[in-house]
């Protein structure tokens, strides 16, 4: 028996590789949760941003975001194929609470934060040179 | 009399032991929900060097602090705030 949940996960890719290949790793993951009962709700391309550390000796990573249903079984075996995925840098998968996902429209309506952060990337990296 | 002289026992209680209580602001009131994919909301409850800050200082409630140091726990691992930041000179 198993529930179905709304998660989301956060995906850092490296970001040495072309455009292509990028969404063929985004691809990759999609199918791979569908094809084990889940249903994506959402997928969000951050684009490239510089590291707040240095991972693997990479200081830039392709940020994707991804909000799907699936059932709580399946997820363990999504971690692993995340884990064996050896382009993917860095991985997050959470639950995600129906308040968090209210709250995020709101703010992104309300006060018109950049989701795409093309010019908040530069800020970000900014207030990390200057700290 | 009756009226009068409880006020004044009052007002010089204030004046030599009582100390005027300072309200903490609570920088994000009562809200419950902490976003972890947010590094500048996030960077508001870490000093310079990237240290999680304490309760006493940001002001927030026991709840959201629980909350705020597992999300700045979430979003350094995604390389979104630094463990340690950096001295750039």
């Amino acid at each position: 028996m198993s529930l179905r949940r709304t998660y989301e996960t956060t995906v850092i890719v490296n970001a040495a590789l072309e455009d292509a290949d990028v969404d063929a790793v985004v691809a990759k993951i999609t199918t791979y949760i569908e094809n084990h009962g889940g249903e994506i709700l959402e997928v969000e391309k951050w684009g490239r941003r510089r590291l707040a550390y240095p991972i693997n000796k990479k200081f830039n990573g392709f940020y994707v975001h991804i909000i799907f249903e699936a059932l709580t079984n399946t997820i363990p075996i999504l971690e692993r194929f995340l884990v064996l995925e050896d382009t993917i840098l860095r991985h997050l998968t959470l639950i995600l609470p129906q308040k968090l996902r209210d709250y995020r429209a709101k703010k992104i309506t309300g006060d018109g934060r950049p989701i795409e952060p093309a010019p908040e990337d530069e800020e970000a990296t900014a207030d990390i040179a200057v700290v | 009399m009756n009226q009068i002289f409880p006020m004044q026992t009052n007002s010089n209680f204030r004046n030599n032991k009582q100390r005027v209580v300072k309200k903490k602001n609570n920088p994000i009131r009562k809200s419950r929900i902490v976003d972890y994919l947010d590094p500048k909301f996030l960077g508001r409850f870490t000093n310079d060097q990237g240290k999680i800050l304490p309760k006493r200082i940001t002001g927030l409630n026991a709840f959201q602090q629980r909350r705020v140091a597992l999300a700045i726990k979430y979003a350094r691992h995604l390389a979104l705030i630094p463990f340690v930041a950096q001295d750039i000179a």
